[in-house]
């Protein structure tokens, strides 16, 4: 029998990113805050001291940052007619566990989304007319604009010291930035990270065949910085240990040494660990949620904690999983395509080449997360005509390295044998000789893509895995090919002595070897409650008291990595939150 | 600041050309942000690293409350300013295998600034 606690003004459900955003903002605002995570708790100082952090096979084989895989895991499938099998072990993504979540062992990438993916569906009708949307193609409007959101992005990569160099400031494209992201107000708040070989030789070819490359921003300070919040941050050592490792340095933007630690100061906020929340409970009327039920995983405790607001902020999956299991909103069901609750998933795609040049030293074990030279002459730039080639999306070309691990990253030109004295010679040869050339593309949404509860299969708490059915799709593999032959003709024109060639992903999709944490989409923000879970700020349209936070909120996926748009979307909704304290309602109505 | 500990600045200052007095506080202190991520500059508060209140004549890996790597408490170093000079030029070279996530200060400039401050404010 769960006990019951007091009831709180607010609950949080996982503590990264989004949950550490709400968590600072919220108790400053007066509200008493209690935050569910299911992990522990993380320091710099504790447990990201050097030599220790710099472990691959704790932290890359053993997944030590990770989630345990045999507590809770998802099914999967590529399509309806499969019977969905369990991923027993963490493959394609990584979510993260304990309090920093994936914001601690994340890269630091952060895009700003603009209003080609928020306004996807309008804006591909408006110019190519309705018919280039293919019937299963489920993308559709955000209901939030670039306008709206950018402040709050602006409010984010301050917070978490992103290096970068701005290319559209309110209009007046600026040298040196990308001529495609939409106008900002102002510049980054940390100048470019120190480019890499790799990324002088991939632009200086990019600029070449007439793209126009520039360096990726960043959440690693290119120099010693205090955020507004008076965090201060190390420079990055591009130490080469980042995407899967805490940064020593406290030099990549963390929520552990963030948002959470300024929370955790506030008498109003108190965090509990090793919490998993099993359920969130609504009322009898079926417009309001009650608060959460918990178990403490250390003692198999079991706790109800009443709450006046509830906010979902979970990884992605697991925001989806919970409303699923919760009975909260209608199942989205393919087949009648009625439901919203697991609709429109997306993943992402890619496609890379490995050039090799003889008697030329890459150094691929300095790098930081971040180093990256980028061109989005096929994803941002609205001008590319898509018509032509028939697919919608977009892809981010870019080359450089991030965390090339000392084991694991061995490239060697294909046809060489996989072990032995030949391979061993090989690998020896062509370490420091190679870089790459690669894409990161986005995926629309599908109708037969998306979440439910698996049928037979439960996790340690007897409660149904959620059932994960994905595959890529015709206007993916279309991109994929575009995106090889340009990867391919940009490599050659690099004059590599050996080059292994990008070939698209057209196989079908497996949850082996690591791809993307880029889940997106299942409880997707709208305009209506007949196609989306949530309204534009991120408040269920069924329950009022109830906000749901993360890339789970996406409508489709783009190029990009999520988590410009996720901090945002977090700051956006910590002000929604205050406003709807004042009045308990509907923020939009339906 | 006892006496003995002045003379020995003064003393250093003549031997040690990098580290001579002229180094300026003030941009010392802006120098000193890049420490500050790791660095606390009260006494008795660490962070990633221990705090550098009156590091200047401590011995290295002194503090009770501060967990320090066996690289530092093996070094066998006063943190006089020439000692501190080279330590932030190449921390690898002077305290091998030491945990700080630091590359170094390639500016003699910037070195004999930031010790200035630390020797005036982190007494």
């Amino acid at each position: 029998m769960a006990t019951r606690l007091k009831e709180v003004d607010a609950v949080i459900v996982g503590l990264g990113w989004t949950g550490g955003i709400l968590a600072k903002e919220l108790s400053a605002a007066g509200l008493k805050v209690v935050a569910l995570e299911r992990g522990k708790m993380f320091s710099t100082a504790e447990d990201f001291q050097v030599p220790q952090v710099r472990d691959e096979l704790r932290y890359v084989q053993r997944h030590e940052l990770m989630q345990n895989a045999a507590r809770d895991t998802l099914t999967i499938r590529n399509n309806p007619n499969q019977e969905a099998l369990p991923m027993r072990r963490l493959g394609s993504f990584l979510p993260g566990e304990g309090a920093g979540g994936s914001g601690m062992h994340w890269s630091g990438h952060t895009w700003r989304w603009t209003d080609m993916e928020f306004k996807v569906r309008s804006r591909y009708e408006e110019r190519y007319g309705k018919s280039f949307i293919p019937a299963d193609m489920t993308i559709q409007d955000w209901g939030i604009t670039y306008a709206e959101l950018e402040p709050y992005y602006d409010k984010f990569e301050r917070v978490a010291a992103v290096s970068g160099k701005a290319g559209n400031i309110d209009g007046q494209i600026q040298p040196g930035g990308n001529p495609f992201e939409a106008p900002r107000a102002r510049e980054y708040p940390l100048p470019p990270l120190t480019p890499i070989l790799a990324n002088e030789v991939f632009s200086a070819a990019a600029k070449n065949a007439g793209y126009h490359p520039f360096p990726r921003p960043s959440a690693n300070a290119s120099r010693a910085y205090t955020n507004p919040d008076g965090v201060r941050f190390g420079a990055c050592q591009y130490c080469g240990f980042c995407q899967r490792f805490g940064c020593e340095a406290n030099a990549k933007g963390s929520p552990h040494m963030t948002v959470i630690p300024i929370a955790m100061r506030n008498p109003n906020f108190e965090l509990r660990t090793h919490a998993w929340v099993s359920k969130i409970l609504k009322d009898a009327s079926g417009k309001r949620v009650t608060g959460v039920t918990y178990t403490n995983v250390l003692n198999g405790e079991e706790f109800e904690q009443p709450a006046s607001i509830v906010l979902l902020t979970a990884y992605a999956l697991n925001n989806v999983h919970l409303m699923l299991l919760s009975g909260l909103g209608q199942p989205y069901d393919p087949v009648s395509q009625k439901g919203v609750i697991g609709k429109n998933y997306c993943y992402q795609t890619g496609a890379g080449a490995t050039l090799f040049f003889e008697g030329r030293n890459f150094n691929p074990f300095m790098s930081a997360g971040g180093s990256s030279a980028s061109a989005d002459d096929f994803n941002t730039n609205w001008d590319f005509d898509r018509g032509k080639h028939g697919w919608i999306g977009g892809y981010n070309l870019s080359s450089g390295f991030n965390t090339a691990l000392p084991i694991g990253y061995r490239p060697v030109p294909r046809g060489t044998p996989a072990w032995g004295k030949e391979w061993k010679a090989a690998t020896a040869k062509w370490y420091q000789t190679a870089m790459n050339v690669g894409v990161s593309g986005s995926v629309m949404a599908n109708r037969y893509n998306y979440f439910d509860l698996d049928p037979t299969y439960r996790n340690a708490f007897g409660q149904p895995l959620m059932r994960m059915t994905f595959d890529y799709k015709e206007n993916e593999h279309k991109m994929g090919r575009h995106a090889a032959q340009v990867i391919n003709d940009l490599a050659k024109s690099m004059n590599p002595t050996r080059l292994n060639e990008a070939t698209a992903r057209t196989e079908p999709w497996t949850v082996v070897p690591y791809q993307s944490t880029h889940n997106t989409g299942g409880t997707i923000m709208g305009t209506s409650p007949r196609s989306s879970a949530l309204n534009k700020y991120l408040q269920s349209w069924d329950y009022h008291n109830l906000f749901v936070v993360g890339a789970n909120v996406f409508a489709h996926n783009a190029s990009y990595n999520p988590t410009g748009p996720v901090g945002a979307l977090a700051y956006w909704t910590a002000d929604a939150v205050k406003r709807y304290t004042k009045n308990p309602a509907p923020l939009v109505s339906a | 600041m006892t006496t003995r500990k002045v003379f020995f600045a003064a003393a250093l200052a003549v031997i040690a050309h990098a580290a001579s007095a002229q180094g300026d506080p003030k941009r010392g202190e802006k120098v000193f942000e890049e420490c500050r991520a790791c660095h606390a500059i009260e006494k008795g508060s660490n962070g990633v690293g221990p705090s550098l209140h009156g590091v200047i004549g401590r011995r290295a890996a002194e503090l009770d409350d501060f967990r320090y790597s066996p690289a530092f408490k093996r070094a066998n170093i006063t943190w006089t300013r020439q000692n501190l000079d080279a330590f932030l030029a190449d921390p690898q070279k002077l305290v091998p295998a030491n945990r700080m996530p630091y590359a170094g200060m390639p500016e003699a400039k910037d070195r004999a600034d930031v010790i200035e401050y630390m020797q005036r404010i982190l007494k």
